[in-house]
């Protein structure tokens, strides 16, 4: 399943991301509690007036029964429950209940109907909508129906204007304040995730370009402390890898230049053995131990080349490499192909090639090389005539010092390091080392290159 | 006894200085070993040197010092022996004017065989031919990098070649324009990679051919020179 790719990737896209939506939640929360207190009060202002008016009669209950005619009637008592019609607002009844409660007044049941209708806008409600920047048209104005019943049968009813519904206002004033608080407070992370994020892109740069060349410039100190902390770790870690590194060369310098020169001394030597068979085969030994700290060197030093890359043609390179070894006098030959042009090494790609050639010789008779364009790669192949191997044993072929036992020549030895010095080389280049058994037999080893 | 040319050694390893003396006595030659770049001067100095065989890894003085000390006072032929194989090095000995050059560990036979090689282009007047010396040249568009070992194309593309094109290709860099027969190629390519050069000289052109010239057909770099052999028909600009 694909990924959806929404979610930021880096440090601080996802911190901030992350805040941006902490906010978001905490600012609908608040909004939830303020629209519930809100509501509170409304249904507390919309209860009272009524809530009063009953109060106000019960209270005065025993001056108002003989005076009831006079004025305004502002609540009326009925015996037996009252024919009550509008909407029925239980919310409100359960608001008066408690009201009731808190006055001190025994109230048995209570019940409440609203009936809308569009009455003339009081003045102090003109001002307070006004205050409020409401407009004062269209305002449909409820009028609320409280009826207590305070003793058994005996019934109070009381009618009171309700402020009716008031558009909600609060979801422009959510998105405001939110956006507000965004531009506090993302503001700064931003600046400050950019202080972050500079210098551990430089970071992960210098150790890219030092894992691909084996060197890398030192990055600068500078951020907060622990990206400093963490920088600073990495220049010294990177000094002193590249100070070990330089030290394994000259080491590796040192035990060529200490081994060679026994050698020499060894080879010179033989020539004054009268025996000619026995001579040939001492220098023939020499050549090989000498052949042997060749292979070793080239391998410590491999992933730490001098040479620039370059656009080689490797059609070219095999055909020089192949006539070198027919002017040899080798079984060697080579497929006509086309030009094929890739940003190689052109002296470690030689030696690779060389390396599989000489293997093909001498475990497999023949080589025969082969450039090919392949998928945006191009691969040179060495096919050769041998018996193959075991596909168990092919990766353990590419790991150094490992010789194939039971090869058919037994006595030409080698160090052991022909495969995986190619694969050192490949691995240099990006490129592949393969190596599979062909159907007509024999082995064909291939480098595979980026075109 | 004045017959026999005699050799200068200069090798600080006694293991090898000794019997490789023993080993050049045998061969025809009058061989004075000694052990350091000061006591070589003396020699070089005192007595009628006709070539030195010099080891570059020395204390005190190198060889590289001593052989650039030696090309500037005389034109006595140096062979280097050395140790180092690291590119870089190569090329700073060769720029000192060393005639050639041979790898430790060594075949005594080859130093032989390229001994003779030298004293005989002194016998026969021939022109110097010092190793590569790391320089390259430009032709018609074309490059060739020593060091390399190939051709750039004028798309700055390497076209590696074999080592007796590379041979054959450095001796008609060094001398455009002049014909060379099929025998002063053999032996100015032979040089270098003894045994590497035994087929005819006129497929390696061929080869060569097919690789620099617009028309292999119509060769207008490599032209034959009827009777003569061969020659380079370019500008060469030494980079």
């Amino acid at each position: 399943m694909k990924k959806l790719r929404l979610w930021p990737q880096s440090l601080v896209g996802q911190i901030i991301a992350l805040v941006a939506i902490a906010l978001f939640v905490a600012q609908a929360i608040n909004f939830g509690l303020l629209l519930r207190e809100r509501q509170r009060l409304e249904l507390t202002g919309q209860t009272a007036p009524a809530v009063y008016r009953v109060v106000d009669a019960l209270d005065n209950r025993v001056e108002r029964e003989g005076d009831r005619q006079r004025g305004r009637m502002r609540a009326r008592f009925v015996t037996g429950a009252p024919e009550l019609t509008g909407q029925a607002r239980p919310d409100v009844e359960r608001r008066a209940t408690v009201m009731f409660e808190d006055v001190g007044l025994r109230i048995l049941s209570v019940r409440a109907v609203q009936t809308s209708e569009v009455m003339p806008v009081r003045r102090w409600e003109r001002i307070r909508m006004r205050a409020n920047g409401d407009g004062p048209h269209d305002h449909s104005v409820g009028l609320l129906t409280l009826a207590a019943e305070y003793e058994p049968g005996k019934w109070v009813v009381a009618q009171a204007r309700s402020g009716g519904d008031r558009p909600q206002r609060f979801g422009g004033w959510l998105v405001g304040q939110t956006l507000i608080l965004y531009v506090i407070v993302l503001l700064p992370l931003l600046w400050m995730g950019r202080r972050l994020a500079r210098p551990l892109k430089q970071l992960t740069g210098s150790a890219q370009q030092f894992a691909r060349t084996g060197a890398a410039d030192a990055v600068d100190e500078r951020g907060p402390g622990d990206v400093r902390d963490l920088t600073m770790a990495f220049n010294a870690m990177r000094a002193r890898i590249i100070a070990m590194l330089d030290e394994k060369d000259r080491m590796l310098g040192a035990i060529g230049h200490d081994l060679r020169t026994p050698l020499a001394s060894l080879r010179v030597r033989t020539e004054s053995v009268e025996d000619d068979a026995e001579r040939a085969r001492m220098s023939e030994t020499i050549d090989e131990m000498n052949r042997m700290l060749e292979d070793i060197l080239s391998l410590a030093r491999a992933g730490r080349s001098t040479q620039a890359a370059q656009k080689v043609d490797l059609a070219a390179l095999a055909d020089a490499v192949v006539e070198d070894f027919i002017e040899l006098g080798s079984p060697v030959d080579l497929a006509d192909c086309d030009r094929a042009v890739a940003f190689v090494r052109p002296q470690q790609i030689r030696r690779a090639l060389r390396n599989l050639i000489e293997n093909a010789i001498v475990y497999g008779d023949r080589a025969h090389v082969s450039v090919l364009h392949e998928n945006g790669n191009i691969r040179i192949a060495v096919a050769d005539e041998g018996p193959g191997i075991a596909e168990d044993r092919m990766e353990e072929m590419l790991e150094p010092f490992t010789r194939l036992e039971g090869s058919r020549n037994r006595e030409t030895g080698g160090s052991g390091l022909g495969l995986a010095l190619v694969r050192a080389i490949m691995a240099e280049h990006q490129g592949e080392l393969r190596l599979a058994n062909r159907p007509e037999g024999g082995l064909e080893a291939s480098l595979l290159l980026p075109g | 006894m004045s017959d026999r040319p005699h050799l200068l050694l200069v090798d600080d390893e006694r293991s090898i200085r000794e019997p490789l003396a023993q080993y050049l006595g045998r061969n025809g030659f009058r061989v004075t070993a000694v052990e350091s770049a000061s006591e070589a001067r003396l020699r070089l100095a005192a007595n009628a040197i006709d070539m030195v065989i010099l080891d570059i890894m020395m204390p005190g003085e190198d060889g590289l010092s001593l052989c650039r000390h030696i090309r500037e006072t005389s034109e006595i032929p140096v062979i280097l022996l050395t140790a180092r194989t690291e590119e870089t090095d190569r090329i700073v000995g060769l720029e000192m004017g060393a005639d050639d050059y041979v790898l430790k560990p060594f075949s005594p036979r080859e130093l032989v065989a390229r001994i003779k090689v030298i004293f005989r282009r002194v016998a026969t007047g021939g022109q110097r031919v010092t190793a590569p010396d790391g320089a390259n040249y430009s032709f018609a568009g074309w490059m060739l990098k020593t060091q390399e070992r190939t051709l750039v194309d004028s798309e700055g593309v390497s076209l590696p070649l074999s080592t007796a094109e590379y041979n054959l290709m450095l001796a008609f860099a060094t001398r455009p324009n002049s014909v060379l027969s099929r025998d002063q190629l053999l032996d100015i390519t032979q040089g270098r990679e003894a045994n590497a050069f035994d087929r005819a000289i006129d497929n390696q052109i061929s080869r060569l051919r097919k690789k620099i010239e617009p028309d292999p057909k119509n060769p207008t770099l490599i032209k034959t020179v009827w009777g003569g052999g061969y020659t380079l028909s370019a500008e060469v600009r030494k980079l």
